[in-house]
């Protein structure tokens, strides 16, 4: 980043800021001039411009007559002003609130969220004290979401990192596309949880709907009720003492371990026969299928 | 008569005893038909479709004569600069109608992804990440970039997309309308998987719907996230795959994107199963004037833009796509023969390493490209130079414009967006009734009572 500092980055448009990383040539004309990659600017590719919060400065938002936009701006001032915690009041269900947040940020929530809550987040630590409609932390990279009541439909659809937490119960599709981190559900989940699950760990202490993991890549679901049926190459294995171990942490970790530990917990992983699907003989796939 | 066949006074093949070919059942669907009892499952290739469908072919031009004055075809200035998602606080503006549309790192080498990007940024055009996930050199190459939002999500990250100058949302396209992609795990290297979330060497196949949302009202509320995300900055484009394309471009305007991009069934795949390719999707010349008919009924021309993809050759091709009622022309295969596919370049023996001649190779989904664009193995990717082929993919862009350029200005057009249905006339019934123009020397629109009302 020769000639820019990360204060300047900071000040700087999103377009501005492009440029000035090299991550554009719009400036050229002439068909023969490039950009050389150069390996050794790897460093390019952090994002020195995120917000440096501290979480003992502590705002408060009452976005009831506000906007979605609107609260988002403010949440990105406030982060930009070096706050740290921050709590929205009033949200009344609003859809798409927090949205891309990619920095360290403590946000409290005192009430519900709709549509896709908090999604595409990398950094925060978000406490929703109410519900959230679908797709929850969709997308999420790293940093904790926990939801004190239920959840829509696919919850942490396609998230790759964090922990994404929830007390009470969660619809359909939990964990689709899931590619990392940990989902914990205090109560149950509906159909096609783990639908094409590829990394990751999800925690159902209740029971699973119908197709639980269906078409799975790989990553793990465990399950403390019933499942109401297994998906396509879903397939049950045994608990090791490493799963008893790491349950339970997570479990103590958000005050959700059940009274009878975890040695009742049903562990569900990829049967794998779907990887090479063309490979397989006819007989073969007409096991799975 | 000797051997079953009639003494004759010439020497002749012709068999008399013979009835004749089966055209239900010619050797190549009877071929087909033994290669899948023994394999089981339907046939993987790459490519777009084979069979004959009305096509541009099937459209020519009515230029200026006396009737309307022509523009000076060579020298004089006809623009061509485009904007896609005219709304957007930061609109994609290119200098050409024409950019590189979205074609994954995995489907294609890495040479191939930066070259394009390259070659798009020498001609003041775009081009778009693909499945997968995007590859900081080919955004550091690209002066104007879309991020695919696609079903799969793989390799999705928000760092990327405020860092992209549109989002594309991948709902279909037009060669497998209908189905998710696909990626043979000969393509899936460490690198490709690592991007992706997944194990190297499976069959990557994704997902055909999206995973957080299902239906249009969904979609509105999914568009609107991600432009929370990006400050409500860069244009957010619907790519759908072309079927029942005037309701589903009804359903997308409804969802407020900025742009809309159809996909004909003319469109190629990396990977994808021979019959998914050959029998879904419409053609092209259909689509377009549908998707125009959905947007201007709503009453929104002039604010969603319409882009379309899908067999484009030649300048022809993209001058007849925007007189039907594009704004913008996305080119995916035509650009990779620009990089090499196809070609017989003295490093690469087609017969030897993919069984066929080169001109008739559709093997991308083997990952053997034996001219390095889709495939991930080094010796072979080694064959694309990168520099030589960033300067063809422009050259081929420069070609497609003043191509286009050429028949805009016979047409009298000193805009290439001035091009309109009625510089158009069909050379058969079929073309006429789906791009809804008059039959050659005609005023007869097949299926149109009368043409100047349509």
């Amino acid at each position: 980043m020769a000639g820019v500092s990360d204060t300047e980055l900071r000040e700087m448009t999103q377009e501005d800021r492009v440029k000035a990383l090299g991550m554009t040539t719009e400036e050229l004309t002439g068909r023969s001039m490039f950009i050389e990659f150069k390996p050794e600017e790897e460093e390019r590719f952090t994002y020195p411009w995120l917000p440096d919060v501290d979480f003992n400065k502590r705002a408060e938002i009452d976005t009831d007559k506000m906007m979605t936009t609107e609260v988002n701006e403010r949440i990105r001032e406030l982060m930009k002003e070096g706050y740290g915690t921050i709590v929205l009041k009033n949200p009344r269900g609003k859809h798409s609130v927090g949205v891309g947040i990619l920095s360290r940020l403590n946000l409290i929530v005192e009430g519900s969220l709709g549509y896709f809550g908090v999604g595409l987040i990398d950094g925060p630590m978000v406490r929703i004290q109410g519900r959230v409609g679908w797709s929850c932390g969709e997308n999420m990279m790293s940093g904790v979401i926990l939801v004190e009541k239920n959840a829509g439909s696919t919850f942490g659809a396609a998230m790759r990192g964090g922990d994404l937490v929830c007390r009470g119960s969660v619809g359909s599709r939990t964990g689709i596309d899931m590619k990392g981190g940990s989902i914990i559900v205090g109560g149950d989940t509906g159909a096609l949880s783990g639908f094409m699950m590829q990394r990751g760990r999800m925690i159902f202490c209740g029971n699973a709907g119908k197709n639980l993991g269906d078409s799975m890549y790989d990553g793990t679901i465990y399950v403390g009720g019933d499942i109401q049926s297994l998906g396509v190459d879903a397939v049950p294995t045994e608990l090791t003492d490493l799963d008893r171990s790491w349950l339970t942490r997570k479990l103590t970790q958000y005050e959700m371990l059940p009274e009878k530990g975890v040695d009742h917990f049903t562990k569900i992983v990829a049967g794998k026969q779907l990887w090479n699907y063309d490979n397989l003989e006819p007989s073969e796939k007409k096991l799975i299928l | 008569m000797e051997n079953g066949k009639v003494p004759s006074k010439h020497k002749t093949e012709r068999d008399v005893y013979r009835l004749g070919d089966s055209f239900i059942f010619p050797p190549r669907v009877i071929d087909d038909i033994h290669i899948k009892a023994e394999l089981g499952r339907y046939r993987m290739r790459g490519f777009s479709l084979f069979k004959k469908i009305p096509h541009w072919d099937d459209l020519t031009f009515l230029p200026g004569t006396l009737t309307r004055f022509v523009i000076e075809g060579y020298r004089e200035k006809c623009d061509t600069k485009t904007v896609i998602g005219p709304r957007a606080k930061r609109p994609l503006e290119l200098d050409i109608p024409i950019y590189i549309t979205g074609m994954s790192f995995g489907a294609l080498s890495y040479e191939a992804k930066t070259a394009l990007a390259r070659g798009a940024t020498m001609a003041g055009t775009a081009t778009c990440s693909g499945e997968g996930g995007m590859i900081p050199d080919e955004r550091r190459y690209s002066s104007k970039w879309f991020y695919q939002c696609i079903q799969s999500r793989y390799g999705f990250n928000p760092h990327h997309l405020v860092l992209a100058d549109g989002c594309e949302f991948f709902i279909g396209q037009g060669c497998k309308v209908g189905l998710g992609g696909h990626l043979m795990g000969q393509k899936v290297t460490d690198q490709v998987a690592e991007m992706r979330s997944l194990p190297a060497g499976i069959d990557q196949r994704s997902p055909a719907r999206h995973p957080d949302w299902l239906g249009p009202d969904d979609l509105a509320l999914k568009i609107n996230e991600i432009r929370e995300v990006t400050d409500w900055q860069i244009p957010i484009q619907l790519k759908l795959g072309a079927a029942r394309v005037y309701d589903d471009v009804r359903m997308a305007v409804k969802c407020n994107p900025d742009s809309i991009y159809i996909d004909g069934m003319e469109g190629s795949t990396g990977a994808g199963p021979h019959l998914a390719t050959e029998d879904t999707g419409v053609p092209g010349m259909a689509a377009i004037r549908q998707a125009r008919r959905a947007i201007d009924d709503l009453g929104r021309r002039g604010e969603i833009s319409l882009v379309y993809a899908g067999g484009i050759r030649n300048g022809a091709d993209v001058a007849k796509a925007i007189a039907l009622g594009a704004d913008a022309i996305a080119i995916g295969h035509s650009a990779m023969m620009a990089l090499n596919c196809n070609k017989d370049i003295p490093e690469a023996d087609f017969p030897e390493e993919m069984g066929v001649e080169a001109g008739h190779c559709y093997h991308c989904h083997t990952g053997r490209c034996p001219v390095g664009v889709a495939t991930q193995d080094p010796k072979l990717r080694a064959r694309l130079d990168p520099d030589a082929a960033a300067e063809r993919v422009y050259n081929f862009l420069h070609s497609l414009t003043i191509e286009a350029q050429l028949f805009a200005r016979a047409c009298g057009k000193t805009n290439i967006h001035s091009l309109e249905p009625e510089d158009l006339a069909a050379l058969t019934m079929e073309a006429s009734a789906i791009a809804g123009v008059p039959l050659a020397g005609t005023d007869y629109t097949v299926g149109v009572e009368d043409y100047h009302h349509l």
